[in-house]
């Protein structure tokens, strides 16, 4: 089921790709095939081979349940609120409770989840801030006070 | 003689004090990567590689860094599958087989020393094919012309879809994946935006990196929430160290023949470290086994795998040095990073970047040295973080991951577009897809395109140009060949 449904999505990204591509319009064209062909092209072959899964679907994959479905997707949550806020609370506070989040999903303790966001937060950003010339962001939030 | 000179110069390059110390680096960090189990040399590589570029650290070294921490992880896997009897890496699967119930009948430290012996042969005679053979190919791919590529490349992806994974439709439809992801921004052809819904984030494309971290770093952290392994106890008793001079001598010839034919299917594009393991495995067992003790903790059980994965990953360099073409997914990688330093991989890079060449060759000599003298007195140590929890384990490499999409472009769309793609991939990865065959057809997707276009162009529109050499129709025989083989021999087998 799992793969018929994916097939049925992927045959509507091609068709959305199909129909983005057909617009793509070279005003000069130094070559015999412009930038639409290949595009094209590939989606052709995209659409067939999602075509074939859809007759032909694998066996159901064992997707998590219950307790573990929450946890994963708390941590998918986690790591897009990291993504977000990584630039907006800066890397070692962004870090210290993104290493509280994800540290409780893998069944560390309060206390030594945030012991370890701490370690890691300041940890890391002297590492690749201090040592290694990685520059990272301190923070926007604190700009603004 | 003239790729001795080139020998003795790379030499000197990889005698820089900096590179050294990279070499020495990368092969700890490889082995640490590689022992973890989740992590492997595509997460090591990946991470690192946009932390060397935002260090500036000049393209011959992260160049090194890069191949060392790829040959450290074949060496670390093995270390879990003994002592845990989980795989720290794809390429040291089989080693759990024989390497486990040694270390269970107290002979973990002879099981531990002799494969990193193994290890060192196996990458040894790697490193020995490729200073031979690939200059050899560099001169022969001289003669390809745009045509010829094209082919090689689709060529590159039937491999993947005869070789990889249970289906072969899936295998096509991840690459397929790659090679439109790799459409996104401006074309080089004609200089129009294609699929950028006007941002500015992605004019220039899709990064490399943000593809990477996100299908193996991000959807590797949901796998292993999945799979949390803290029923295992890992061995503490190690026993004798050291193998004996008779646990050589049994292990020897096996050895010297994975290593060859590990080489050999590391050269394969797409056939990497796992499948060559796989296949020497099963040689061994048909030529050697004949009390069946296989599997119950044969020490050449465990010689052979280990040297053929490490061979294995030696000869993925071959097509990715002279074609540009990678035979892995950690090679793809490491092409993302000689683009990102406006290196075109190909036959021209043996020419115009010696220094860059041999200086990794030698590298990868001296390299496996301070592997065997870290992976036989210092395993001890590297057991050890075998106890570190995944409650820091996780995190870690989650702020890593970030530091190195953010190090490219320090944008927050990097980041999110990385959590979207990494979520993308556990999707796929769930329903069976495999992630490599992605990643390939991401890297060579323009250089796909470029190369049909060009010929194309040159034959006016023609199709007929990509049939018409001795080569390119010999690698569309090829092709369809890999393809079709496998599908039969498993036809052929239920017959029976």
């Amino acid at each position: 089921m799992s793969d018929r449904i994916f097939a049925t999505v992927w045959l509507a990204f091609c068709a959305a790709v199909a129909w983005l591509a057909w617009q793509i319009d070279a005003p000069f064209s130094y070559e015999p095939i412009g930038p639409r062909a290949y595009p094209l092209l590939l989606t052709g072959i995209m659409a067939a081979s999602a075509a074939w899964l859809l007759v032909k679907p694998d066996r159901e994959p064992d997707w998590p349940r219950g307790a573990l479905r929450v946890k994963a997707f708390l941590l998918l949550a986690g790591f897009l609120a990291y993504a977000m806020l990584f630039e907006w609370l800066g890397f070692p506070l962004a870090t210290v409770l993104a290493t509280v989040v994800i540290g409780r999903l893998f069944d560390g303790g309060w206390r030594e989840s945030a012991i370890a966001g701490v370690v890691l937060g300041g940890g890391l950003w002297y590492f690749f801030d201090k040592l290694l010339d990685v520059t990272l962001p301190l923070g926007r939030l604190w700009a603004l006070a | 003689m003239d790729s001795l000179d080139h020998l003795a110069q790379g030499f000197v390059v990889a005698a820089r004090p900096i590179n050294l110390l990279v070499a020495f680096l990368g092969s700890f960090i490889g082995t640490v990567v590689g022992l973890l189990p989740g992590l492997g040399p595509i997460n090591g590589v990946a991470i690192l590689l946009p932390i060397a570029f935002a260090m500036k650290l000049p393209p011959e070294t992260a160049l090194i860094l890069l191949a060392s921490v790829y040959i450290g992880c074949e060496y670390g896997g093995r270390i879990s599958s003994i002592l845990l009897n989980i795989p720290g890496d794809a390429g040291a699967l089989m080693t759990a087989l024989d390497g486990y119930p040694m270390a269970k009948k107290g002979l973990a430290g002879v099981a531990l020393s002799i494969s990193a012996w193994s290890s060192f042969v196996g990458s040894i005679v790697a490193t020995i094919g490729l200073a031979l053979f690939a200059p050899i190919l560099a001169r022969w791919a001289l003669a390809f012309g745009p045509a010829e590529y094209f082919v090689l490349m689709v060529f590159a992806i039937s491999c993947l879809a005869g070789m990889v994974g249970e289906r072969p439709i899936k295998t096509l439809l991840a690459a397929l994946i790659g090679l439109v992801l790799a459409t996104v921004g401006i074309d080089s052809g004609s200089g129009v935006y294609r699929f950028t819904f006007d941002d500015v984030h992605l004019s220039d494309g899709i990064q490399f990196i943000v593809v990477v971290i996100g299908l193996f770093s991000v959807s590797e952290m949901l796998v292993m929430l999945e799979q949390s392994h803290g029923g295992q106890v890992v061995i503490r008793n190690t026993g004798r160290a050291m193998f004996n001079l008779k646990e050589m001598a049994e292990t020897w010839w096996g050895t010297v023949r994975s290593s060859v034919i590990g080489f050999a299917i590391g050269v394969l594009p797409g056939a990497g470290a796992t499948i060559a393991s796989a296949i020497t495995y099963m040689v061994e067992k048909n030529l050697t086994d004949r009390e069946g003790t296989f599997g119950t903790g044969d020490v050449r059980g465990v010689a052979a795998p280990e040297a053929a994965n490490n061979a294995a990953a030696g000869g993925a360099f071959v097509p990715m040095l002279t074609l540009g073409v990678p035979g892995s997914g950690t090679t793809a990688v490491m092409v993302g990073a000689l683009t990102l330093y406006n290196i075109t991989p190909g036959p021209m890079l043996f020419e115009q970047q010696p220094d860059l060449v041999w200086g990794l060759i030698a590298s990868m000599f001296i390299g496996n040295v301070m592997l065997l003298v870290m992976n036989i007195p210092m395993v001890g140590l590297f057991a050890r973080l075998l106890y570190v929890p995944n409650w820091i384990l996780v995190p870690g490499i989650a702020a890593i991951s970030f530091v190195g999409v953010y190090a490219v472009h320090a944008t927050t769309f990097d980041l999110v577009l990385m959590v979207a793609l990494g979520i993308f991939g556990w999707g796929l990865r769930k329903l069976g897809f495999p992630m490599a065959p992605l990643l390939l057809g991401f890297v060579l997707g323009d250089m796909m395109e470029q190369n049909l276009r060009r010929a194309l162009s040159i034959s006016d529109g023609h199709v007929g140009i990509l049939f018409q050499s001795p080569v390119s129709v010999t690698l569309w025989v090829l092709a369809v060949l890999v393809l079709v083989a496998p599908a039969l021999v498993r036809r052929l087998r239920r017959k029976r």
